[in-house]
């Protein structure tokens, strides 16, 4: 019994530790984007302060905040949609067939640092006069999706059962119908999931659209960096952009997070 | 016309023999079960008739046409998997029509056949519900329906009563034999449970370690096992065996173990001949087991044993014997008087019907 207690009050505590490790820079930007750069660079920092919407208006007056909001979105919807139409083949044909060396390939392509990528895309995008075109944005911020899309659905695959195409395979059906029919409608959670993460990757990649667009395609993050010049970086500005980029992204995952959780565990426990 | 021919048909997986070298004919009409302990290929061979798995080697007909190159699709037939696997987001009359819509029949042929079906199945009510809202049973009952509605050459099932109880296992089983019946359908039928391969089967098929060991009616394969494995498989209680040996004196043959000595019957001898001096195993039915009061009857097949362990079922009991240092059950009607734990008993064998198998090669002598 008390050994219980003190159990239970351990794992509070850890639990709320690591809450405060994640969560203080997040307040710290979201107090901080009400702030003016006085109160931002004040020493010792300022837990009591006058909050202004100042940063907010700067962000959506001087910048053209709309314009890379419909971009991120342009981007990211169409990157994941295109990684959904290649990855979710691949990943059942990874999970059906064991191409566990496809698997790996795929994965390494995603721990190699997007900077490796860059150099070469930037040569090959300008060649082809694709700088600054969503075609190459979009292409570019595949290699985020698509990875996530084939290891997530991979592992949901791994917990359908084979005899469900399998049965529809001998009702005659062939494996591609199957697939559709059965194995997709099943996918839901799964799906879900990796569209949600994938997406949220790429609205918050920064270095991709730093690179590869100028005036037309910039993307949410850009934003941020643009607060950011030679002589001084406005922080309030560079806060309250972070926090109208993330807010999005906070109101998705939550929306999802019941399935993203369901989806990542379900590879796991074979029902 | 539908049968089913497999010859020398293999698989292998890596190192693993799941079947091996497999040769068997199934007749047109015909309820085949094909019989086995765990792991021993039935659900590969099964598997392979189907086209969910390719041969390593050998060829699989279906009416007199190859099709080891066939998909499933174009083989038409139907399998009823171990746990059913209906699509969890289909109703019951989905399920049911999913092939037929393939076919591309039309909507009121769909509908008249899973009717059909539904009457024959007695499922009408459940036809709106999804999967999940069934019982085991009634899932059963569903996948045998998705079977039936395509009215295909062959029927496949894997183990599909494995997953219900006692109870509902022994109406299952009358009712796809009835089944069986009423659509003269060709059967192929996988378990690992011998009474359901007996009760059902026109022809039992036992395998064992991806091979073949026998096959027969169900009378054939009880009565005239093939081997020493066969005896033990067929038959609950299972066949005991006691280990022994073979003697020749004056003109009779005698089977002597540890703890007995009984007269081999005249008709076993000519093929026991030659096995005199040979470790044997001599193999008796539980159910060949009698007490015997009478002492007056040939000594030669009396066997003295304690009784160690006694389960009564309520119409028989079962007796677990200690003879010398082997172990043997006895079937019995319930006796007048009760028999008591660690009494001696004098046990009358039907020599008849007993085994005598080779040890070396688990072959059955007679
Ligand atoms: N896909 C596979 N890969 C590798 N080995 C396999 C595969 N499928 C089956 N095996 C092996 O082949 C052998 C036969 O398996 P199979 O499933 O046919 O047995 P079974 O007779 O149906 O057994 P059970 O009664 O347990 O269902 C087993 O040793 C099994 O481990
Ligand atoms: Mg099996």
């Amino acid at each position: 019994m008390k050994n219980k207690l003190v159990s239970n009050a351990l794992f509070y505590l850890l639990v709320l530790v690591i809450a405060l490790m994640v969560l203080f820079p997040f307040l710290w930007m979201l107090s901080s984007s009400f702030k003016t750069q006085v109160d931002i660079i004040a020493w010792p920092p300022r837990l009591f302060f006058e909050p202004t919407l100042q940063n907010y208006i700067k962000v959506f007056e001087e910048q053209d905040f709309l314009k890379y909001f419909v971009n991120s979105t342009i981007v990211g919807g169409l990157a994941v949609g295109f990684s959904l139409l290649l990855g979710l083949p691949a990943a059942y044909t990874i999970s059906r067939y064991t191409q566990k060396r496809l698997a790996v390939f795929i994965l390494l392509a995603r721990l190699m640092p997007g900077i490796s990528f860059l150099m070469p895309w930037y040569i090959i995008f300008s060649r082809l006069g694709l700088m600054d075109s969503y075609t190459a944005l979009v292409l570019s911020h595949m290699l985020i999706a698509l990875p996530i899309v084939v290891w997530i659905m991979a592992s949901y695959f791994n917990g359908i059962p084979t005899e469900m195409e399998e049965s529809a395979m001998v009702d005659g059906a062939t494996r591609q119908y199957a697939f559709l029919k059965i194995i997709l409608p099943l996918s839901g959670p799964g799906i879900i999931t990796a569209t949600t993460l994938s997406f949220i990757f790429s609205w918050n990649n920064f270095m991709f659209s730093q690179v590869l667009s100028m005036e037309k395609t910039r993307t949410l993050p850009i934003a941020v960096y643009n607060f950011v010049s030679y002589a001084e970086v406005d922080w309030g500005g560079v806060m309250a952009a972070a926090v109208a980029i993330m807010t999005p992204a906070i109101i998705i995952t939550m929306i999802f997070q019941k399935y993203v959780v369901k989806g990542l565990t379900m590879g796991a426990v074979k029902g | 016309m539908s049968k089913v021919v497999l010859k020398n048909v293999v698989k292998q997986f890596g190192s693993v023999k799941a079947v091996d070298t497999l040769s068997i004919e199934i007749q047109d009409q015909e309820f085949a079960v094909l019989v086995g302990s765990s792991g021993c290929g039935k659900t590969t061979a099964l598997r392979m008739i189907a086209g969910l798995e390719t041969a390593t080697s050998g060829d699989i007909f279906i009416d007199d046409v190859r099709v080891n190159d066939l998909p499933p699709r174009d083989r038409d037939i139907a399998m009823v998997f171990q746990n059913y696997a209906l699509y969890p987001h289909m109703n019951v009359r989905e399920n049911m029509g999913f092939g037929l819509k393939i076919q591309k029949l039309s909507g009121s042929e769909i509908n008249a056949r899973v009717q059909e079906a539904a009457d024959i199945l007695g499922i009408n009510e459940l036809l709106d519900r999804k999967p999940k809202e069934l019982s085991g049973g009634q899932r059963q009952r569903v996948a045998v329906g998705r079977a039936i509605v395509r009215k295909p050459k062959v029927f496949l099932f894997d183990e599909p009563l494995s997953n219900l109880d006692a109870k509902l296992r022994v109406a299952m089983r009358a009712e796809i034999s009835k089944l069986h019946r009423r659509l003269g359908a060709t059967i192929i039928y996988v378990t690992h449970d011998q009474v359901e391969a007996m009760t059902m089967a026109d022809r039992i098929f036992i395998m064992s370690k991806g091979v073949l060991q026998q096959h027969g009616s169900p009378m054939e394969v009880y009565a005239q096992p093939a081997n020493r494995f066969v005896a033990g498989f067929i038959g609950s209680p299972a066949m005991n065996f006691v280990e022994a040996t073979l003697k020749a004196e004056d003109s009779d043959i005698f089977i002597t173990g540890n703890g007995f000595c009984l007269k081999a019957p005249l008709a076993f001898q000519p093929a026991l001949q030659a096995h005199l001096g040979r470790p044997v195993v001599f193999g008796i039915r539980p159910e060949d087991i009698a007490l015997s009061d009478d002492t007056s009857t040939d000594p030669g097949n009396i066997l003295t044993a304690r009784a160690d362990v006694v389960e009564t079922l309520g119409s028989e009991i079962f007796i677990h014997l200690a003879c010398g240092d082997d172990t043997l059950v006895a079937r019995l009607p319930v006796p007048d008087r009760p028999v008591e734990v660690g009494q001696t008993l004098r046990l009358g064998l039907n020599l008849a019907r007993s085994h005598v198998f080779d040890k070396d090669s688990s072959n059955t002598i007679v």
